[in-house]
């Protein structure tokens, strides 16, 4: 690897996400110590700000595949919402896995609907998909009746809790997921010469942290099940992403839609796949989200989209297509609940929240637009 | 013998990755002379257009603008000081209309300003070409397109003018408009700098003529005092074959039907066409733009959804998906590299597989990245990519050889039909007789070829049959050894052979 590739690399255009993440805690981190002596860095904190990232890092995900495809879904929150109303409002009469089922089935069905709207008449998804942004709103509140609805159903409640709730220990997993990633590094390090491949430094590095983190978390470390649920689905669309046929596709698509079509690439099809995967994985957010409070209030989730798809800007996402990577739109994700997170234990004060979240976002933008345009004339 | 207008001496341009583009080249043009500037894909050209246009600096070197010496920092200064280029991509803001664009960068706040027309008319006259300055330039055709870019480069009063490959996307009689407009500004006493792969178009054209041969001046001299062939030498370095060595005597194919075509229709676009291709046979579609050559492959490729009509391949309806169509071993190279055939942000070697893709994957799902890179390494040398590396990013490549990617990504897998269009597009003679010469040999070896050219030369030169269109419609078949480019042309234009249609323009 030459120094213009490990510049490349490592610099701010790829990598500048996680420098920015570490930063941010490092300073977080700081102030707290010395302010009130209180430790950011506790376990419960750290996995508590994971928690807290979890629907949105999930939704994030699926929004990426959607932006490397060339389309925008801003429908996410409502139809997350939608799915939670739905599954409260039948839980009680249908049990909480039928119930389930059927917010998810409606989920696909909105994505369905969006997709076809886009791919068969043409309409930009931007303005189709706000348009079902209110529509869908509209009908959780039709559903809802304008209230909050809760479980009564104290079975139906403990299902929730059961799916939802609760805490599973990781150190295990993180040993051996971090283990298959420093092999699978080490192996693409050994095959180089054969695959012409750089050797995955981002792979490696994240493996070793993997495994130091369940080192330094011990046997006890664990966290709250979405977490689970959020690592495994971005893991499997990473996976797909980049080492499968269908990823590269994928890529192909949003990279330039007519010359993937001219090459045989189902074109329709793919785009029509991603909408149905973000519309089912916010189905999916849905249904977390109201079995964590065993209730949904009707405006749920509101203005949730716009997090979603600054977590997958902040990861480097292009809003043209073709381009973004799924694990950074998820640490994009962390970054701006860890920065939320920082606001509650300062006590700064949620004014200021949103002016910092909306700079760093735009700073972050900036960043990939110019360090982008600078590669492109060396 | 009077001064030069623009004087380049020892230019040299370095690009900060390594790259050297030009190695020090002499340049002069005077006012009043048409001067060509030639050469193979890659030999330096662009880089010497965007140092005159001030688009790019030089790293060594001097330029003396009218007796100064000058070092243009923008496009705009060299602008103001006299230079207008025309640049081979179009930049016309589609939804604005022809007068808005030709004065797109002039000063002054109101949108609308009556002194435009009046100078608008006086342009029209300088280039001795009238166009509805209302039209949108969404709706115009792609020659008037260009007469609207070299209008807007004229707006601005320049002495120098640039055109870097004006009549690359145009059809014969809209490239006449083009020449005519050179002729005509020069006799104004501009100056004009000529930028073409045309060898005849420049022999017939320009004054002086300018072979740039990988970044130095390989031939400088007066138009008249060489022909087609030193030029053509000049460029590639070496005595080249013409094209006339693919015509040796070829038998007639009379391998089995492997495409046949009844009643495709779409729209205006196309009118039910029928036809037959054998196996080992290469059918040319001559005709005009907008004859319906590249909408007839589209529709065999399944990539029109409208098409309507029967197409069979080995006696098989072939899918209506280009989907399907690849799976069946059709290829299609589509007309515009840029927005049909490459992806980019993708490697050459991506998008080399992008079609076979599933061929290249273990259980046609996990990504090998050896068998796909082999794959590009492969085709960079079969075709000559002029590339560092398969990893090379294919914005990157200059034009054509970026289309020569566009061929080879199809030359991996099995191909039993191929839909060429416009294959050799920008790209410059040797690397031309190299993919004329590829389509024969793959004809040889079986594959059925439907071959889309503007130009009747090279139709000529590779095709078994040639069928002519005109309006959407197939209005002539001849053997390609029964034929001759006049009489294409005469097919093509409208005045048939049989007179059945009066003369009548195309646009």
């Amino acid at each position: 690897m030459t120094t213009k590739d490990w510049r490349r690399y490592f610099g701010l255009r790829e990598a500048g996400v996680y420098y920015a993440l570490l930063l941010l805690m490092a300073i977080i981190g700081l102030v707290t110590a010395s302010s009130s002596g209180a430790n950011y860095f506790s376990a419960a904190n750290l996995t508590n700000i994971l928690y807290q990232a979890s629907l949105v890092g999930m939704m994030g995900v699926a929004m990426t595949v959607i932006l490397i495809t060339g389309n925008f879904d801003l429908s996410v929150a409502s139809v997350a919402a939608l799915s939670g109303a739905v599954l409260i409002s039948l839980a009680g009469a249908l049990g909480f896995w039928p119930a389930a089922a059927v917010a998810m089935l409606i989920a696909i069905g909105v994505g369905l609907l969006n997709g076809a709207i886009v791919q068969l008449l043409g309409i930009n998804a931007f303005i189709v998909t706000l348009g079902t942004l209110t529509a869908i709103r509209g009908l959780v509140l039709i559903v809802t009746n304008s209230r909050s609805l809760m479980i009564e159903d104290p079975a139906v409640k403990a299902q929730m809790v059961a799916f939802e709730g609760g805490r599973a220990p990781i150190q295990a997993a993180l040993f051996v997921i971090g283990g298959l990633l420093v092999a699978g590094a080490a192996y693409a390090r050994f095959r180089q010469k054969k695959d012409k491949t750089a050797t995955p430094w981002g792979a490696a590095i994240g493996g070793v942290a993997l495994i130091g983190l369940g080192l330094l978390g011990g046997p006890s470390l664990s966290v709250a099940k979405p977490v689970v649920y959020t690592a495994v689905y971005t893991l499997v669309v990473w996976f797909v992403l980049g080492f499968t046929t269908i990823g590269r596709r994928v890529y192909a698509v949003g990279g330039n839609s007519e010359a993937a079509r001219l090459s045989g690439v189902n074109v329709g099809l793919y785009k029509m796949a991603a909408f149905v995967l973000c519309s089912g994985t916010a189905g999916f957010a849905g249904i977390l989200f109201a079995s964590r409070l065993g209730a949904i209030n009707p405006t749920a989730l509101q203005g949730a989209e716009l997090t979603v798809i600054a977590a997958a800007i902040l990861g480097g996402t292009s809003l043209f297509g073709g381009a973004g990577s799924v694990v950074k739109t998820l640490v994009g994700a962390l970054l701006l609940f860890a920065l939320a997170n920082g606001f509650n234990i300062l006590d700064l004060g949620a004014n200021y929240q949103g002016l910092i979240e909306g700079t760093v976002v735009v700073a972050a933008a900036a960043i990939y637009t110019v360090g982008g345009a600078r590669r492109r004339r060396a | 013998m009077d001064a030069p207008l623009l004087q380049l001496r020892k230019v040299e341009k370095t690009f900060p990755n390594g790259t050297v583009a030009l190695r020090g080249v002499d340049f002069d043009a005077y006012a009043g002379r048409v001067h060509g500037l030639l050469g193979a894909n890659g030999a330096g050209k662009s880089t010497l257009i965007n140092i005159l246009s001030g688009a790019a600096p030089a790293s060594r070197g001097t330029i003396v603008w009218r007796g100064r010496e000058v070092a243009f920092k923008t496009p705009a200064e060299a602008n103001a000081a006299g230079i207008a280029t025309i640049h081979q991509h179009i930049p016309l803001a589609p939804t604005l209309s022809v007068l808005e664009n030709i004065f797109l960068g002039r000063s002054g706040m109101w949108r609308h300003n009556p002194g435009e027309r009046i100078r608008f008319e006086a342009l029209c006259r300088d280039v001795g070409y009238a166009i509805d300055p209302d039209v949108l330039v969404a709706d115009l055709p792609i020659g008037k397109r260009q007469m609207v870019a070299i209008m807007q480069a004229l707006g601005g009063g320049a002495d120098l003018i640039v055109m870097d490959e004006p009549t690359a996307s145009l059809a014969n009689e809209e490239r006449e408009i083009v020449y005519q407009a050179v002729r005509r500004l020069a006799a104004q006493g501009k100056g004009i700098v000529f930028v073409s792969h045309f060898l005849d178009e420049v022999v017939a054209l320009t004054d002086q003529v300018t072979v740039l041969r990988d970044g130095r001046e390989a031939m400088r001299a007066k138009t008249k005092d060489v022909d087609e062939r030193a030029i053509a030498e000049a460029i590639v370095g070496k005595a080249v074959a013409t094209l006339d060595h693919l015509r040796e005597d070829r038998a007639v194919v009379t391998g089995p039907e492997l495409l046949i075509v009844r009643n495709l229709a779409s729209g205006d676009k196309l009118r039910p066409v029928s036809l037959q291709v054998r196996r080992g046979e290469i059918v040319g579609l001559a005709g005009l733009l907008g004859a319906g050559r590249s909408e007839l492959l589209l529709a065999v490729f399944g990539a029109d959804r409208h098409a309507t009509g029967e197409v069979m391949l080995d006696g098989e309806p072939l899918p209506r998906s280009t989907a399907g169509a690849v799976r069946a071993d059709v290829a299609l190279v589509p007309e515009d590299r840029k927005t049909q055939g490459l992806i980019p942000g993708f490697e050459i070697w991506r998008n080399i597989t992008l079609p076979h893709l599933d061929d290249t994957a273990f259980g046609r799902l996990l990504t090998r990245r050896e068998t796909e890179w082999a794959r590009g390494a492969a085709a960079i040398e079969k075709l000559r990519i002029k590339a560092p590396s398969p990893e090379t990013v294919v914005d990157e490549l200059s034009g054509g050889n970026a289309q020569k990617v566009t061929v080879a990504k199809w030359l991996f897998g099995a191909v039993k039909l191929l839909l060429l269009d416009e294959p050799t597009a920008g790209i410059d003679v040797g690397a031309k007789a190299d993919i004329l010469a590829l389509t024969r040999r793959l004809a040889e070896s079986g594959v059925g070829v439907i071959i889309v050219f503007s130009e009747f030369e090279e139709l000529l030169a590779v095709c078994d049959r040639i069928l002519v269109m005109r309006d959407g419609a197939i209005v002539a078949e001849r053997a390609a050894s029964a034929t001759s480019e006049h009489e294409l042309v005469l097919l093509a234009g409208g005045r048939g052979a049989r007179g059945e249609r009066a003369a009548h323009p195309i646009h």
